[in-house]
């Protein structure tokens, strides 16, 4: 074969003043604007582009567009780019990829002399031992993956991905999809038109015949003057739930590529028919091309395919490639008709001669064998949306069956009719389609409660009343009588399918999967219906007793850049951020938040809360505003303990237990005034806890009266901690008595803080110190936090992280729920069953919380290493002296400053629970150390006198 | 991407929503032997056909409902419409 | 063979797979024989497995081996395979969370090893290591609670840090650019990825040889049972008679339910109720590249794994859809979302191809934990609820579930799993990984 440039054709897509420069595997060549990567490699004469995967044959063109398995190539950092359908671009770096050490020498086409040992699934029989070869085996076997190159610099691309409601989307643009775009629009409808090609007009755009180009010319005035939202070089990738459908656009002005969201109200898919390769020795061979392969180069790139054809045709595509190779002055050495029983045998020849053996073994001499032996058509979106397409062995193709009622197809996909026929189909399916997608906005609209009333009613579900398309009968050509490639990009023959089936993988799914044909790049594209019908040839069986496999999404591939689009992951700080960075803080993670972790020593901020007065940022704290006269038995419900009687004022600590008596969360809750009160939640469990709370009122006590508000991010929290903290709180509060009398340990007051009114703030006491958990409007949470640095200088005052505060609390033996706590950890393990009110008539978990007494259950405690100075990692497991059984973890564990010792909390199997109980430790290291349990949690001041001070 | 009919918001992308599960009644606490409460917390019909479950909505208008969904075809039957009552969830 | 010296009773040798067979037939010319036989429906079989997964062949496998019952049939709707066995992302490990769950999947990695020469069949078992990676003090926190009990239960695991990560996989971005840097990971040697589809060609083969006959294409519409305390006999107190097919009545004194996502359908017709329910697990492959990803990575809290296949593909899973469903259709928004975390994991990926997508069924129990061994009607036997786990756990769940079928007990291996856990409350503490992670 030797492709070359001829003269400017009237339908070529060229523009041959605008020549492009670009490198093939480091050489210089070039190409026009208009040109495919392939088109211009094929106009300079290359005729080989890959290598095969397993045999390492070399290719060629074969269809010149986007499902060519072969003209698969690296351009720069884009590996698998197909040549066939990429534009040409100035300055581009072409790489051919899987050949080594150069396209046309490659050593591993020795493989080719192997086959009859590399049979599809050879690697199952074989490699098995000695089983210490196999890593090595694998390396090797692993040198054979296809495929570019991965450049890990590649940038990561972020690209916003649009999202559109259209009344109709239309997959596919050639005259019906195009017809039914109009026909849409005109009816009133929202219309968007994809084109996978990158300009409209389907086959029409490679045909040479004048009426062809007339309708083509005639279609394209339409669409610039309709309101139809034209997307080329686009393509719908997949049908969703609902026509949810993913649309690439690979041509976005700044998008590497684009997703597309469209919820359309109908879907017409009118994707066109893809030409089927035929199965015979040799097919694979650069020369041996399809009939549109063939217009193709011709039609759109001026390009003569070859110098003496020999023509396969069985319909009037493969006629039609003959008229367009005469045209360019191809010498047809003769035409086999298919439709009259005639064959191609196989291929001969050496370099670029492609002579083809027909049936009676005689041989014509050729470096062209154009092949035109049917269509598969593409159901992908129908099968999406469920449809189960069916074998019609008189038209040799499968046509859809029932797909749902707002997805249409039309086109080729549809049937078969000339042109008129074709458009009119089309247009009937446009009218069709926006009626429908007009009912479905009807009903959309007339259900959504704060929509615009709609007028009328809903309009009536158009029946389906158009003449359907005929179906040319077509002869059933999948493969002659010698066997050939069926998956170009996999390298599997019909005699490896042929061979599976008889081993036992005769169903299409187990044959493809045992020979990994159509699992390749164009996914089934070119190969499926003759992968079937090799199986059905060896079962003896037809083509639809076989059946087909299941086309799975995407029916393009996508990049992951364009389906990543840019991560929408907020960061959450509070509004007294600001200062803890201007103040050298070290930050952690906590969910979406950033919390000051600590401002350079932990210890020492340990030591100043004890000693003075510290300020921590607990603004994450959930909190929930809860109005109404069943607020308490609402607490009552969800808590495991009393809330009755809990007075104006008051505050009172609670845990939460799921249903399953496992522990969920907990927290302080106050009473502010009659019917109002303010929970607060662990951080992490905020969003949780609020939905809990919902979906009990709302599904089990709907009746009660009570309004739920979440506000943790309305309030910044600050708790000022250590002995100088009410000296500290007394120099900024106003309108609050703070004195121990008045302001007792668990109540709550409404203050004015540094000015800033509608302050509350509880005496609590995670840290073990008096303090004062303060709540300012958010707004004003720095003012307040700043304000409390300034007066408090001569007090000590300094903040302290959450470090400090899990120091802290670890010292006081306050466990947390989530790390002391697992997902298995029932109420009494925590310790705290004494909290647990059986008597309560009903809350969440009760009985589970009542049979877990009867049981035996690991327990929340305090431990103490032997040795001051170790500290357990947390996770350490605590064993039986030195055996492997594990009787509990460790988890939480510090180094205390205040006591100068480690210290812990563990859970422990029930029996080493009491205080006094020694404990063998085992560290990540593998050293068991020893340890005791304490008789409470409270590792420092058990009695609690600080806080209350 | 399912559309679920919120009774409120109208058909809302099926990420705007918590899924709640099968639809159940909660046995009485204080009378319910453990097998009935360990069967309300765990066993479930699991259908391969129409199932009543509970979503809420909870990038809309934070409103639990019940509804009935084929669990094959992701179809939804006799969705409510608005100001339709019988939305608690139960 | 030693196969057959070690109880099963052979009843036909099979040519034996190798490298001197391959070329001695490609030199012939010579086809291979079918790897598992075309049988007709007998009326009566000492046990009938329903679904032919990686599960039911297991267990029939080991039916035959260990305990010489070879008059077994295992039934699938479908095709051997069909459901989850050729759906997964065919990861295994046993760095598990509880000594119940690294005892279990450590025997499982044990007989993987083991499984080419015992089959003779390659499943190209690859124990290329496998990260766990950790974005938190809380997710870091329990996978040094996972190295920990692991390394009691004599399991290769241990927590690594962001340069050993770098060194053992050079693609991660380690930095702290992301928006959830990663702090740290559980790395396991021993795990990897197997061959999914060898695994069940493998144990059907084998099991063939050994009398077991697989049918295809044959759908279990109704069990049969007798005095249970349900309609027509069935439910807790009864006992199993046989199984309705579309191809004919079955009698058998023994049925295993090894359906995964459809375990629910098929235990009702027996009156047990499962605490199951059934969820899309999606997955998703790329083109091929050359081989860049040494290892299995996994990131709990950006909800994707990954490795890269011998053919140079990545394979992706997530966690499973959130609302149960029968449907195995793919969705978008898994898609976005997997690319979305893949790229923040390795940005240089950005260019790379998804070229299909899948989902499968899962059977999610409520402490993502299997549901394993007998139920209250008799003969009537489990080995479900495996979740996004089922795959990884099929040797030893075949080598267990035929032990407690053959001989009427539940094996220590197996007891913690057993369906009355949840009549007692005593769940399995497998979902204390998950619980703590966040």
């Amino acid at each position: 074969m030797t492709m070359s440039r001829q003269g400017v054709q009237p339908t070529e897509v060229i523009d041959r003043a605008a020549k492009l420069r670009f490198r093939w595997n480091g050489k210089r060549f070039s190409g026009f604007e208009g040109d495919t990567i392939a088109s211009a490699l094929a106009a300079s004469g290359e005729q080989i582009f890959s290598r095969s995967m397993k045999y390492h044959r070399p290719r060629g063109i074969l269809t010149a567009d986007y499902w060519d398995p072969n003209l698969m190539v690296q351009v720069g950092d884009d590996p698998n780019v197909r040549a066939g359908h990429r534009l040409l671009e100035s300055g581009m770096d072409v790489r051919s990829q899987n050949a080594w050490p150069s396209l046309n020498r490659d050593i591993k086409a020795v493989n080719g002399l192997l086959g009859r040992f590399l049979t599809a699934g050879f690697y199952y029989k074989t490699f098995m031992r000695p089983q210490w070869l196999w890593p090595t085996y694998e390396r090797v076997l692993a040198t054979f993956a296809p495929g570019g190159k991965i450049d890990l610099d590649t940038p990561h691309a972020y690209h916003d991905k649009r999202y559109t409601h259209p009344d109709v989307v239309v997959a596919g643009a050639g005259p019906a999809g195009i017809e039914a775009a109009l026909a849409a629009s005109s009816a009133g409808a929202s219309v968007m038109l994809v084109s996978h090609e990158h300009s409209v007009g389907g086959h029409l755009r490679y045909s040479s015949a004048a009426a062809d180009q007339a309708a083509l010319a005639e279609l394209r005035t339409a669409l610039d003057a309709s309101d139809v939202e034209v997307l080329t070089d686009s393509t719908v990738t997949g049908r969703y739930e609902d026509n949810w459908l993913g649309i690439v656009q690979r041509n976005h002005p700044v998008a590497v590529e684009r997703l597309i969201k469209a919820r359309a109200k109908t879907l017409v898919a009118a994707p066109g028919l893809i030409e089927r390769p035929y199965v015979f020795e040799g097919n694979d061979r650069p020369g041996v091309i399809t009939s549109g392969a063939a217009r193709r180069l011709v039609n759109l790139w001026g390009v003569k395919p070859g110098e003496r054809a020999v023509v396969f045709s069985a319909n009037a595509e493969g006629d039609a490639a003959v008229a367009d190779l005469e045209r360019v002055g191809t010498e047809i050495a003769a035409v086999i008709d298919g439709r009259t029983g005639g064959s191609i045998s196989s291929t001969r020849g050496s370099s670029r001669a492609v002579d083809a053996v027909v049936a009676d073994g005689a041989s014509i001499g050729a470096d062209l064998l154009v092949v035109a032996a049917g269509w598969t058509a593409p159901t992908s979106l129908l099968n999406m949306a469920g449809d189960r397409p069916v074998y019609d062995p008189a038209a040799a193709r499968f046509f859809p069956s029932d797909p749902p009622s707002n997805v249409l197809a039309t086109g080729g996909l549809a049937g078969d009719a000339d042109l008129d026929g074709l458009r009119q189909h089309g247009a009937a399916t446009g009218r069709l389609a926006a009626s429908r997608a007009a009912a479905v906005r009807h009903r959309l609209q007339a259900r959504t409660a704060r929509a615009l009333p709609v007028d009328g009613d809903e309009p009536a579900w158009a029946p389906d009343e158009r003449a359907p398309l005929g179906r040319d009968p077509h002869p059933e050509l999948y493969r002659a009588d010698t066997h050939g490639m069926v998956d170009m990009s996999e390298d599997i023959s019909s005699k490896d399918l042929v061979a599976a089936a008889h081993e036992g993988y005769d169903s299409v799914e187990l044959a493809k999967r045992y020979t990994t044909a159509t699992m390749g790049p164009s996914q089934g594209k070119l190969e499926t219906v003759n992968t079937v019908a090799a199986i059905a040839e060896a079962r003896g069986e037809t083509i639809s007793e076989v059946g087909t496999t299941v086309w799975r999404p995407p029916y393009a591939p996508v990049t992951l850049g364009a389906l990543a689009g840019r991560m929408f992951e907020p960061v959450r700080v509070s509004s007294i951020h600001p200062w803890h960075e201007a103040n050298n803080v070290s930050v952690i993670q906590a969910g979406q938040w950033l919390r000051p972790d600590h401002y350079g020593d932990p210890a020492a901020e340990v030591r100043n809360v004890r000693r003075n007065v510290g300020l921590i940022d607990v603004t994450p704290l959930g909190k929930l505003d809860l109005r109404g006269p069943d607020v308490p038995k609402l607490l009552s419900l969800l808590y495991v303990n009393k809330w009755m009687k809990l007075g104006v004022g008051r505050v009172r600590y609670g845990m939460m237990c799921a249903e399953d008596g496992v522990v969920l969360d907990d927290g302080v809750t106050g009473r502010l005034g009659e019917d109002h009160y303010m929970m607060s939640t662990t951080s992490s469990g905020a969003g949780g806890v609020w939905e809990w709370v919902e979906n009990w009122l709302q599904t089990e006590r709907p009746d009660w009266q009570v309004h739920v508000t979440p506000v943790t991010t309305a309030y910044a929290s600050i708790n000022v901690a250590g002995p100088k903290s009410r000296e500290l709180m007394s120099r900024v509060c106003a309108g609050v008595d703070l004195d121990a009398e008045a302001f007792p340990y668990m109540t709550v007051r409404q203050a004015t803080v540094a000015g800033v009114a509608g302050c509350f703030m509880w005496r609590i006491g995670f840290t073990g110190e008096l303090s004062f958990e303060l709540h300012a409007p958010a707004g004003h949470g720095l003012r307040v936090w700043e304000a409390l640095m300034d007066s408090g200088s001569d007090l000590g005052v300094a903040p302290f992280g959450l470090e400090a505060q899990r120091i802290m609390r670890l010292e006081k033996g306050h466990f947390i729920v989530g790390q002391d706590t697992d997902g298995l950890t029932l109420g009494p393990s925590t310790g705290t069953g004494s909290l647990i009110k059986l008597d309560k008539d009903d809350f969440a978990g009760k009985p589970e919380l009542a049979w877990a007494a009867d049981r035996s259950l690991p327990l929340v405690v305090a431990i103490q290493p032997d040795d001051p100075d170790v500290v357990p990692e947390e996770a350490a497991q605590i064993v039986r002296g030195d055996t492997n059984e594990i009787l509990g973890r460790i988890t939480s564990s510090r180094y205390s400053p205040t006591l100068n010792r480690s210290i812990c909390l563990g859970q422990v199997e029930p029996d080493l629970a009491a205080g006094g109980t020694k404990v063998t430790v085992l560290l990540e290291s593998g050293e068991r150390i020893g340890a005791t349990v304490i008789d409470h949690h409270a590792h420092f001041d058990p009695a609690g006198e600080r806080l209350r001070g | 991407m399912l559309l679920v009919p919120c009774p409120n918001c109208g058909p809302r992308n099926s990420t705007d929503l918590r899924y709640g599960g099968e639809s159940h009644a909660r046995p009485d606490p204080n009378t319910a032997s453990p097998a009935e409460w360990r069967a309300y917390l765990y066993l479930r019909d699991n259908p391969a056909g129409w199932l009543r479950e509970n979503w809420y909505c909870a990038s809309g208008c934070r409103r639990w409902f019940s509804i009935e969904r084929n669990t094959a075809t992701n179809e939804f039957r006799d969705p409510p419409l608005p100001g339709d009552k019988r939305g608690g969830a139960a | 063979m030693a196969m057959a010296a070690i109880g099963g009773r052979l009843r036909r040798r099979p040519p034996k797979y190798s490298a001197a067979a391959l070329a001695w037939k490609g030199l012939r010319g010579e086809s291979w024989p079918r790897v598992w036989r075309d049988c007709d429906l007998k009326s009566s079989y000492d046990a009938v497995v329903i679904g032919g997964g990686v599960h039911g062949l297991a267990t029939a496998y080991y039916l035959a081996r260990n305990h010489g019952m070879t008059n077994v049939a295992v039934l699938d709707k479908a095709y051997l395979g069909s459901g989850g066995s050729g759906r997964n992302t065919a990861i295994v490990r046993s760095n598990y969370l509880t000594p119940e769950g690294v005892a279990f999947y450590d025997r499982s990695v044990h007989l993987y090893e083991q499984m080419a020469v015992e089959l003779n069949i390659n499943v190209m078992f690859s124990q290329r290591g496998h990260l766990t990676l950790a974005h938190s003090d809380a997710s870091l926190r329990t996978m040094h609670w996972r190295a920990e009990v692991n390394k009691l239960g004599g399991v290769n695991s241990s927590v690594i840090g962001p340069d050993e990560i770098k060194q053992e996989c050079p693609s991660l971005d380690t930095s702290d650019h992301p928006r959830y840097p990663i702090q740290g990971a559980l790395y396991h040697p021993p795990g990897g990825v197997v061959r999914h589809d060898a695994v069940v060609w493998g144990y059907a083969r084998a099991a063939d040889h050994m009398g077991v006959e697989m049918h295809q294409k044959t759908e279990v519409t109704d069990i049969l049972c007798e005095g249970g305390d349900g309609p027509d006999g069935k439910g807790a107190g009864g006992r199993v008679t046989g199984v309705r097919t579309n191809r004919g009545d079955i009698s058998t004194p023994i049925v295993i339910n090894c359906t995964a996502g459809w375990a629910s359908l098929i235990s009702t017709m027996a009156g047990v109720r499962l605490p199951i329910t059934t969820h899309p697990l999606q997955a998703a492959v790329t083109e091929p590249v050359k081989m860049f990803l040494p290892t299995v990575v996994v990131s709990g809290s950006l909800h994707v794994y990954v490795s890269q296949t011998d053919r140079g593909e990545l394979v992706f899973g997530a966690s499973v859809d959130p609302y149960a469903n029968y449907s195995v259709r793919g969705s978008l928004e898994f898609t976005e979302g997997l690319a979305g975390h893949v790229l923040e994991l390795m940005p240089g990926v950005s260019r790379m191809r998804i070229l299909r997508q899948w989902s499968g069924l899962c059977d999610m129990t409520p402490d993502y934990s299997p549901v394993m061994g007998f139920t209250p009607v008799d003969g009537f036997l489990v080995d479900v609820g495996w979740g996004t786990y089922g795959f990884k756990a099929a040797p030893v769940s075949g080598e267990q579930m035929a032990e407690a079928a053959a001989t009427g007990r539940t094996p220590k291996l197996i007891e913690a799993f057993a369906l009355s856990r949840f009549d007692n409350g005593e769940l399995v503490g497998e979902k204390g990984a998950a619980s703590v992670g966040h």
